[in-house]
């Protein structure tokens, strides 16, 4: 049971406190609630970008890492389309550091032309090495853009081009920066050797002098239902093809979405999921091949994946895919089954719990969605979906009409 | 805001405190284990070790593939059956076979305790190796490793180590395709009968160890005939390729991996720590000298490092990042001159400080938990010390001066002798 204490200060900044003795570290995490989904179409990539741009230092703290390396402390951050999430862990004795430096950058920032340059260029580096430089690296790049017509969704955090990242300028980060950075449209979380007490002291005191800000009311589109398959060839300069199927969900709270992560690990959950055992173990179509759902703030995406053996034909392979997720709508699995991807799924909790930093960002996520104690109640949640459940998600989900696929086709010769 | 509320905090000294100690039980056949009981959740790690590394193989991909067909299948068990069983207990294992060490390691609940370690024993004692399986595994190997032949990283890194250590050595040799079809079942069987030995198993256990956890592992582990050590290994002889200059070309590469490196002193040597700390102000750390100058200063690389390894038979030190192509010369370039100021200039008075805070912090993170507990501890035991490598290790963070540093770059980064890689 993680106990954890939340308080909301005048400004709207929300605060979660868990205190676990057992660690000689404070994690210290900020959420904003703001992702690529509230970029323009026209300027993607920029909230992963500003991310970059919060570690340029402010006219009070020019250098952000060094005061805080000074402290002993480690931080980091990453941006997903829905949120962006700052993190530090330092020593217990030296978090005060850790609140100066995170309520400065709150307040201000330092928008140096300098800075934006170069993180541009570090960023269109980042575009390169982990996407357009990888073998497969923009396969979901390009099947984002096949699910996705109208929402946000359509373009990944990097950006949908590297052009758009090149052409921003001050004026836009200034902006953004205030419609989107502000106290109450952050949450922080305090967990690891800190008491409620100590927490609501220093947060008061570094975090209360920041004035409330006009938060930029989100209105996003609507994605419009799917009504017929999409497809999309792409040929690449790759060792073996692979193919890439995307089927539309619900958004991270609706009541499906247990069911749909359970569904997800029955076909890729570890080495005995049904995928893998058929289509790799048994046929030897496949030499990987997995299965997830983006867990999007959003109406999301169950994805599945897998790159094929030589000279295994595509349409061979896709019939397989198919043949597993049939079956998923007619049978229902055995009450062993069930089980073991419940049991499966509690472990992988606990042993995320067992570390002071995916507490931190685990209460901020879930503080978000509005239902904190799903950091107990997961588990409960995941446990009560049953095989009746299973089949009826699936046939209400994974059909064809509602499902965009990718063949990522090997041009290669040999 | 007010004025006085801006004031920075004052910086208390970071210290690492008393390691807690690993306590050691031996089972009835001699296997030692290492308990280490701290934790807040009903979680157990159990990692069991072999000197079963590439070093022990006769030929590439013997020791990581006999460690992958563990799991394959064993006398009581079908490979589907040990996965659905690991699973359905909620276990998360990995095999591994590295350069020196091989082995599984499991993360469990406790309550499934014993289930799991009947599991441990049939993947690690009673492994069938059996044929199907093998050539199955083998193809999906080949075809993960014609991916990673895609990657300028890969290319780069595979390159380095066959410069430093050899195209002979385990530690260097590279894989060729046909490698992939020199495995049978009888090799396997081999290997497993040498290396996979109680006489040469160690385990260590961390996280909250229930009462009876040493006495189940002792009826499962403790009651098998040690079996004899393998004497006779094969024998390599380490040398680094002549040419230090390499560059692999891979067409159509937006950028270019770099590795620049060398063979170095590992654990063992009375340097090793005063050469962790000076990698660390060259490239081991978000403030960095490269990463300052490279990344935030230039803006050529998403990210770039240094590192220092150790392994068994010799250490290795290597210089990693991506950059577009045409920022390849420049980049290199300024290593080098990062090296050259390394070794002329004495580093400052504030950056040792930073950099001195940083790494007692980093420390203090190795040791947050049972499983870093565990690690920290595994990579000092592996090399036959202890927790005073750490001791000794933080006095010289405290202590070290600015020539040392200096003296310790001459020595160690002659930039003769280091191998500069490139592929893109």
């Amino acid at each position: 049971m993680i106990k954890y204490y939340r308080f909301c200060l005048e400004n709207g900044l929300r605060v979660l406190v868990h205190e676990d003795k057992s660690s000689p570290l404070i994690a210290m995490n900020i959420l904003y609630d703001v992702g690529s989904r509230d970029e323009d179409p026209e300027l993607t990539g920029l909230a992963h970008l500003f991310e970059h741009l919060m570690f340029g230092g402010t006219s009070r703290i020019p250098d952000f890492d060094k005061p805080l390396q000074l402290a002993g402390g480690e931080n980091n951050a990453f941006t997903t389309e829905d949120i962006t999430d700052y993190y530090i862990t330092v020593p217990e004795t030296n978090i005060e550091t850790g609140f100066w430096l995170e309520s400065d950058r709150m307040s201000d920032l330092d928008f140096s032309q300098k800075n934006l340059e170069i993180q541009k260029s570090v960023v269109t580096e980042e575009y390169y090495q982990r996407y357009l430089n990888q073998p497969y690296g923009d396969a979901l790049l390009l099947l984002r853009s096949l699910a996705y017509k109208v929402h946000p969704y359509r373009w990944p955090t990097i950006g949908r081009e590297v052009s758009h990242i090149s052409n921003v300028n001050l004026n836009e980060i200034k902006e953004f920066f205030f419609s989107h950075y502000a106290p109450n449209n952050a949450i922080l979380t305090l967990t690891g050797n800190i008491t409620p007490d100590r927490a609501f002291i220093l947060t008061n005191k570094w975090f209360g002098p920041i004035g409330k800000r006009n938060v930029k009311q989100r209105k996003l589109p609507k994605e419009p239902v799917q009504k017929e398959e999409r497809r999309m060839d792409a040929e690449r300069d790759v060792p073996a093809s692979a193919i890439y199927k995307a089927w539309h969900t619900g958004p991270r709270r609706s009541k499906d979405f247990y069911v749909l992560d359970l569904i997800t690990d029955l076909l890729a959950g570890g080495e005995s999921g049904r995928l893998y055992t058929k289509l790799v173990r048994e046929k030897k179509l496949f030499s990987e091949i997995n299965a997830y759902i983006t867990s999007d703030i959003d109406p999301g995406m169950m994805i599945l994946h897998g790159r094929l053996m030589k000279g295994v034909d595509i349409h061979l392979a896709e019939e397989s895919i198919n043949q597993v997720i049939r079956d998923l709508k007619k049978r229902y699995p055995s009450d062993n089954e069930m089980e073991k991807v419940k049991n499966k799924f509690e472990s992988s909790v606990i042993v995320s719990n067992s570390n002071i930093l995916n507490k931190a960002m685990s209460l901020s996520y879930f503080e978000l969605l509005g239902n904190t104690d799903l950091i107990n109640n997961e588990i409960y949640e995941f446990r009560k979906t049953n095989k009746r459940m299973v089949a009826e998600v699936s046939a209400k989900y994974l059909n064809e009409e509602n499902c965009s696929t990718l063949y990522y086709k090997s041009t290669r010769k040999d | 805001m007010t004025r006085s509320k801006r004031i920075q905090p004052a910086i208390r000294p970071v210290d690492l405190g008393k390691i807690p100690e690993a306590r050691l039980f031996t089972l009835k056949n001699g296997v030692p284990v290492y308990l280490i009981n701290s934790g807040t959740e009903d979680l157990v790690r159990m990692e069991f070790i072999f000197s079963a590394g590439k070093i022990k193989e006769d030929r590439p991909l013997l020791a990581s593939t006999t460690n992958m067909m563990l799991s394959e299948g064993s006398k009581k068990y079908s490979s589907a059956r040990l996965n659905s069983l690991m699973d359905y207990y909620g276990a998360f294992y990995k095999l591994s076979a590295e350069r020196d060490k091989a082995g599984i390691s499991v993360v469990l609940i406790n309550r499934y305790l014993e289930k799991i370690l009947e599991l441990i024993r049939e993947i690690l004692f009673l492994p069938r190796f059996p044929e199907k399986e093998l050539n199955a595994l083998m193809k999906k190997r080949l075809s993960w490793y014609l991916v990673n032949c895609d990657k300028v990283h890969n290319i780069a890194s595979d390159q380095l180590f066959e410069s430093i250590f050899g195209k002979r050595h385990p530690y260097g040799r590279k894989l060729v395709p046909e490698d992939f079809n020199n495995m049978n079942p009888s090799l396997l069987s081999d290997f497993h009968k040498k290396y996979y030995s109680p006489s040469d198993m160690a385990v260590i256990v961390s996280g909250k160890i229930r009462k009876g956890t040493a006495s189940l592992l002792n009826n499962y582990f403790g009651e098998m005939h040690p079996g004899e050590v393998c004497s006779e290994d094969p024998v390599y002889r380490m040398k680094s390729l002549a040419r230090k200059k390499v560059h692999k070309n891979k067409s159509g590469a937006l950028q270019t991996a770099i590795r620049i490196g060398s063979p170095t002193i590992n654990k063992r040597h009375p340097d090793y720590p005063g050469l962790k700390i000076l990698n660390t102000i060259l490239g081991g750390y978000f403030s960095s000298r490269l990463m300052k100058n490279i990344r935030e200063d230039k803006g050529y690389t998403y990210g770039i490092s240094s590192s220092v390894s150790s392994l068994d038979l010799s250490g290795f030190k290597v210089i990693s990042t991506e950059v577009s192509k045409k920022h390849t010369r420049k980049t290199i370039d300024e290593i080098y001159k990062e090296i050259r100021l390394l070794q002329k200039k004495p580093v400052g008075r504030d950056e040792l400080r930073i950099v001195r805070n940083y790494i007692l912090g980093e420390m203090v993170r190795m040791f947050d938990g049972p499983f870093a507990i565990a690690e920290s501890f595994r990579s000092v035991w592996e090399f036959g010390l202890d927790n005073s490598y750490y001791y000794r290790f933080v006095k010289k963070v405290k202590t070290i001066d600015p020539d040392e540093i200096t003296a310790l770059a001459a020595t160690y980064y002659n930039t003769d002798e280091l191998h500069e890689i490139t592929a893109g």
